[in-house]
């Protein structure tokens, strides 16, 4: 009995202590899995899905600035001034091109302010936008795909190669590496290699 | 007196080696006995300052008992307190309540939305993340200097030199810098009035035209006034005209602080009343004699000067020239000088006049006609020091290869003194070689005699409005100029005749008087151009929309012309396109401009015509010098403040605290005398005095400084600000214009210092630390480096010599590879200590100022300080200035003693700072031997308006309270750099990545780069003899070398020291 209430009394701080480390991991507080309801209705499904938008069309600053952009409203209309131009959908976004007042849009992925992630060298490198941000093209409203966790980035930069694709894939929902293992391990490879891959997990590679 | 309180040690620290603070209360004299034991316990015998003494203070140099005490412990007093504020209870406390609420907090997982907020068209140029730079200017005191600004989304974030500039160079000075923080300044003015009712800008347009078409048929504005600053730009100049054109019997006057009344009378003398200024080329000069001339400050015209003078003090680059200085106070000049003599402003004339009688020539009749003018005065000694001083430059100046040598006079020297400097130059050859004479930039007068003017002018009742656009002339001006009690009611009964309109940025000492207040559209935030010194015009475009409704100055006196509304651009615009027609393609060379920020082919032409000797003799004979001090009474100099200029960089908090270059004072000014005059006076440093000169009297603080000429007091100005709603400036320091007469503006006799009751507490940088006879600094003579006395071979050893792996290798080695090895070199020959560095460190990285309360206490945070040490007797030293920010040890100890692994090796040989991780045990710190890191004890960037924020580089995060910081190397500027570089697939080249330290050096005194490319400067410099590690015997490694300043006396004047030093080793 004391020896089942002297384990008792060790557990219960070891299982606190360890439920809360998962805790903080889990989806509900690194935010994954909650699509984020923006001021209007966009919905990637159909523009990257259906319509097949190359992602760099809106985010066109993502291969060249740390930022891959939120698109300017003159982007949206530059379609549907065209498409679309009467759906009440969209008066928002007329409303918002006409009057020169932004669309306030709500960050989905929001790293902590003394971490400066870079769009540009992870793109030019041969990450994928799914590998991070994944199947985007499948959800109505954004959500945070990956934990965003600094063990997460990690993982990565420790061992990058399982997620590069060639650059020309870049942007695909659907590109997969291949199946079989040893080729998909060549791959990750021949594409280090190739682009350079030196990825780095010194302090000041992210915080500054 | 501030003690420990919690955490007391055991009590008995008789064991300890370090004295431990406790708050037993123990007797002084006890305190100071200890403190000098300690002293006397690690200045080892042999050691005595390395065959030299170096030391930063006179308490420190005489050992004081008060140095001592304040200095006692290794730490001064007040660093290992807690945050004051806070009692260790009430956290706690406020703890528990934080804990309870977090339970609150995490029921929403989701922190606060953010929004992102793009734009509705994205501007071509801009790409979101990125920075962009744009070519501008600044003008200052009728200079404008090249700036090429960093902005990101809209917002300008950091000021550098263009380099495309030819005074510039890419370099920028502290004021330069601290342009920026002005723009977003919340204290700036914000509202347009007439008396104080806000008026709209209709109403003052109205105002004016109703004016104009009054005046102009009536008597063609006969009875306007306008007080400008000196017309440096083509623009506004050609604006200027139009409104004579339309009122052509208005007036417009010039005034600036720093006046070149006294260059320009001289010049104008000797080019038969020509406008010419004198362009000195200093990398020809082999010898030069600065007169008070205080060439190597940073202010924007100097750069070039400092950046020419600083390549001849590198061995690599030739024999080194030699600077002589003759001056009372200590500049940067004088402290960068081979030999400096110590005399009375009034004396520098006599010395002027000596040499050029001894050099001859058309000199010779100069110095015969200021014969007698001016002596040199003091004891036979002195004398006697001073003549064989003269007569060694003279020997210098002759032996020289004609044409190889400069005279320059200062501003604040009479104009007698620039002619006898240009005699000199003429006999010896120089015009053409290292003096140029070309045309001046402000072609029109400009000083003190145009106020005058002005004041007579409005006594006799001539004026009916004055527009002033001048800084704060109010303020500036003399306080016999008289332009005050004219403007002010209780003084004029004839104010209300007389309607003035004022603009500036604050409201400040001149807008209270004023009928009319206009705030000015800051620079930044305008379309502008002006010429540079070498009259190289700038385009100074606008980086952001006026933050605060200000009216540009072209704007507002383009009001006088009564034409149809025309923006600053257009205005500036159709000028330039006026002035190039004829010639093709306007827009495509209009572009060019903007883009590169100046317009080449536009410097000044060479003056025409020879220096005309004969003329000037009469203005050397017709001056009057001041009269020399009784026994009793002291010479009163005024010099324009290094950091806040004549008051108008007050309100910026950056410079207020920057350490003073020479006194490392913050937040004041003092009445600055020499050890031997404090002694006579029976003054003591922090004592209050009564400055009294003209029947005016003023009190003062004291403060002494080492190598001012005896009999002197210097006193800055550009304190005691009373502005309405600077609140930086406020309060800070006395205002010295007080006792300033316009007959007199730079110094005179007759004034007396008494002691007054009561004494003041300055807080000044660098008694922070102790140096414990350590060699930091090192200086030595070329001779002496190139045949080291045994004396010196043992410096060398300590500092340069082989270490012993296992003795001084307890940490393990990292392999760089063949990849980057961040390191730095800073060449003491090099820095004259000007601090420009020190504040675009600030700028870039977000480092936030504390006060002086705080400074006090050791907290300042600065994360790059510069040392000054003297060197010799008190009276008359030597000075080193050094750089010191983090040398990125290899083996750096305050990494092993982090327990939270905040402080860390990168790859590269950087120690980063990982300042999410850090929780503020300060082990680091304690651990440091440069003592570069900062710590934030209070959450010292809270409280930022929204315009403030704005300033901020986003780039680099923001620390909170609590938080170790320390310089990085400036690791965002070699992340940023190096993500271009591998998205292109290349390494990272030389040019394209620079520190802000580096990049902003006006002497190129700090070289950046990578170790491990033998092609790089930096690891030349790394490998150059004159190379040495700070504290190398410890072991830490460092990254950053220092380079020997070395200097070039003249074996004349220089006691034959190696003999002494063989004596001894005998």
């Amino acid at each position: 009995m004391s020896r089942l209430s002297a384990a008792a009394l060790l557990a219960v701080p070891a299982i606190g202590i360890g439920g809360l480390m998962a805790y903080v991991r889990s989806p509900y507080v690194t935010n994954q899995q909650m699509p984020v309801e923006q001021p209007i209705e966009f919905d990637h499904r159909h523009h990257a899905g259906d319509e097949q938008i190359d992602c760099r069309y809106c985010h066109w600053t993502v291969e060249k600035s740390p930022s891959a952009g939120i698109p300017s409203t003159t982007v949206c209309m530059s379609c549907h001034a065209q498409v679309w131009n009467k759906s009440p959908y969209l008066v928002e976004v007329r409303k918002a091109f006409f009057s020169d007042q932004p669309i306030p849009w709500i960050r989905v992925h929001n790293l902590p302010d003394f971490v400066y992630f870079n769009h540009a060298i992870h793109v030019n490198k041969g990450v994928g936008c799914a590998t991070c941000h994944g199947r985007i093209d499948q959800m109505g409203a954004v959500e945070q795909h990956a934990p965003l966790t600094m063990s997460w980035c990690l993982d990565c930069h420790r061992n990058p190669e399982p997620n590069l694709r060639p650059a020309e894939f870049i942007t695909s929902m659907t590109w997969a590496p291949p199946a079989d293992k040893a080729e998909a391990a060549a791959l990750g490879q021949k594409l280090k290699e190739e682009y350079d891959v030196h990825s780095r997990t010194s302090c000041s590679t992210c915080h500054r | 007196m501030n003690t420990k309180r919690d955490g007391v040690p055991s009590q008995d620290t008789s064991s300890f080696a370090l004295p431990v603070v406790s708050d037993r209360p123990a007797p002084a004299a006890d305190a100071v006995g200890e403190a000098l034991e300690h002293a006397a316990a690690n200045a080892s015998a042999t050691e005595t300052g390395y065959g030299r003494t170096y030391w930063r203070s006179l308490e420190e140099k005489l050992g004081t008992p008060e140095y001592l005490e304040e200095t006692r412990p290794e730490f001064p007093v007040g660093a290992d307190l807690a945050p004051s504020g806070f009692v260790r209870r009430e956290f706690m406390q406020l703890l528990g309540a934080s804990l309870a609420l977090a339970g609150a907090t995490a029921c929403s997982t989701r922190p606060q939305d953010e929004r992102l907020l793009p734009y509705t068209k994205t501007p071509p140029e801009v790409a979101p993340g990125n920075p962009l730079h744009y070519a501008s200017g600044m003008t200052l005191a009728g200079h404008t200097s090249g700036l090429l600004i960093t902005a990101r989304e809209g917002r300008p974030i950091k000021i550098e030199g263009n380099p495309q500039h030819p005074v510039n160079q890419g370099a920028a000075g502290v004021w330069e810098q601290a342009y920026l923080l002005s723009l977003y300044d919340p204290n700036r003015a914000r509202v347009m009035r007439q008396g104080k009712s806000p008026r709209a800008l209709r109403v003052l347009a109205e105002d004016v035209a109703n004016l104009v078409n009054k005046a102009a048929p009536a008597d063609g504005g006969a009875r306007l006034r306008f007080l400008t600053e000196p017309g440096n730009s083509p623009m506004m100049g050609d604006l200027r005209n139009r409104i004579l054109k339309k009122l052509p019997n208005a007036r417009f006057y010039s005034y600036t602080a720093m006046t070149q009344d006294a260059e320009t009378e001289a010049t104008r003398a000797l080019f038969g009343n020509q406008p010419v200024s004198a362009r000195y080329d200093f990398a020809q000069a082999d010898v030069v004699l600065s007169l008070d001339a205080d060439f190597l400050e940073s202010r924007p015209a100097n750069l070039t000067y400092a950046r020419q003078f600083a390549d001849r003090r590198d061995p690599k680059n030739g024999a080194l020239n030699r600077l002589y200085a003759a001056e009372a106070r200590f500049s940067i000049t004088g402290g960068m000088a081979d030999h400096r003599l110590r005399v009375k402003s009034a004396e520098v004339l006599a010395v002027a006049a000596a040499v050029a009688q001894a050099i001859g020539g058309p000199a010779a009749s100069v110095a015969s006609a200021a014969a007698g003018k001016a002596q040199l005065r003091g004891t036979s000694e002195e004398v006697q020091k001073a003549n064989a001083w003269i007569q060694a430059v003279v020997a210098d100046l002759r032996a020289a290869k004609p044409g190889r040598t400069l005279v320059i006079a200062g501003e604040r020297q009479p104009a007698a003194v620039h002619v006898l400097a240009q005699a000199i130059n003429s006999a010896l050859g120089n015009t053409g070689t290292t003096v140029h004479y070309v045309q001046a930039p402000v072609a029109e007068p400009f000083g003190l005699a145009q106020v005058r003017a002005l004041v007579e002018d409005i006594k006799a009742g001539r004026v009916d409005t004055l527009v002033i656009t001048a800084w704060n002339p109010l303020y500036a001006l003399p306080s016999d100029a008289g332009l005050a009690e004219l403007l002010n009611p209780a003084t004029n009964p004839d104010r209300a005749k007389l309607s003035v309109l004022y603009t500036g940025l604050y409201e400040d000492e001149t807008s209270q008087y004023v009928d009319w207040f206009v705030p000015a559209a800051h620079p930044l935030e305008t379309w502008s151009d002006g010429r540079a010194v070498d009259g190289t015009v700038s385009i100074a475009q606008p980086l952001i929309q006026p933050l605060f409704n200000g009216m540009p100055e072209s704007e507002l006196l383009a009001l006088f012309l009564t034409e149809s509304y025309r923006p600053a651009y257009q205005m500036l615009r159709e000028y330039w396109q006026g002035q190039a027609t004829g010639q093709a393609d306007f827009e495509s060379r209009w572009e060019t401009w903007v883009s590169e920020g100046i317009i080449a082919g536009t410097a000044s032409p060479a003056a025409s015509g020879a220096p005309d000797f004969g003329a000037a003799t009469a203005l050397v004979s017709g001056y009057n010098p001041p009269a020399a001090p009784a026994a009793n009474e002291l010479e009163l100099n005024f010099v324009h403040d290094y950091k806040v200029f004549d008051g108008r960089f007050g309100n910026s908090a950056w410079l207020q605290e920057l350490p003073d270059l020479i006194t490392k004072m913050v937040w004041d000014n003092a009445a600055l005398i020499s050890p031997q005059t404090a002694k006579d006076l029976r003054l003591e440093p922090g004592a209050m005095a009564e400055l009294s000169y003209g029947g005016q009297k003023l009190s003062v603080p004291v403060w002494t400084t080492p190598g001012l000429a005896d009999g002197t007091v210097t006193v800055a100005l550009g304190y005691g600000r009373n502005g309405l709603h600077e609140v930086v400036a406020k309060g800070v320091g006395f205002n010295a214009n007080v006792l300033r007469r316009a007959a007199a503006p730079w110094f005179d006799g007759g004034a007396t210092l008494t002691k007054a009751s009561g004494s003041y507490k300055f807080s000044l940088t660098q008694t922070h630390w102790r140096m414990e006879n350590r060699p930091i600094a090192l200086d030595m003579s070329v001779s002496e480096l190139a045949h080291p006395s045994k004396e010196t071979e043992h410096i060398l050893e300590r500092v340069q010599g082989e270490l012993k792996p296992g003795l001084q290798d307890n940490l393990p080695s990292f392999d760089y590879g063949n990849g980057y090895k961040w390191g730095m070199a800073i060449d003491l020959s090099r820095c004259t200590g000007c601090s420009a560095c020190v504040v675009a460190c600030q700028a870039e990285n977000n480092i936030p100022v504390v006060g002086k309360e705080q400074v006090a206490r050791s907290r300042e945070m600065q994360w790059l300080r510069i040392d000054r040490y003297f060197e010799g007797a008190e009276s008359d030293p030597k000075m080193v200035m050094q750089p010191v920010m983090c040398v990125h040890c290899e083996k750096a100890p305050c990494e092993y003693v982090c327990p939270v692994n905040a402080t860390v090796h990168s790859d590269e040989g950087l120690n980063d700072m990982v300042y999410n991780r850090c929780v503020g045990t300060r082990y680091c710190s304690n651990n440091c031997p440069y003592k570069v890191r900062r710590f934030n004890y209070l959450h010292y960037t809270s409280g930022k308006t929204s315009t403030e924020k704005m300033l901020m580089n986003p780039d680099v995060t923001v620390r909170n309270r609590g938080v170790m910081e320390k310089c990085t190397y400036c690791v965002q500027r070699i992340e940023r750099t190096r993500i271009s570089a591998r998205v292109e697939k290349r390494l990272i080249q030389e040019k394209e990545l620079m520190t802000a330290c580096q990049q902003t050096c006006p002497t190129q005194a700090i070289t950046f780069g990578s170790l491990n490319d033998k092609q790089q400067r930096v690891t030349q410099l790394h490998e150059d003899e004159r190379a040495y590690k700070l504290l190398h015997e410890l072991g830490t490694r460092p990254r950053t070398a220092h380079l020997i300043r070395v200097r070039n006396p003249n074996p004349a004047l220089e006691p034959a020291k190696s003999e002494a030093a063989t004596e001894g080793s005998h």
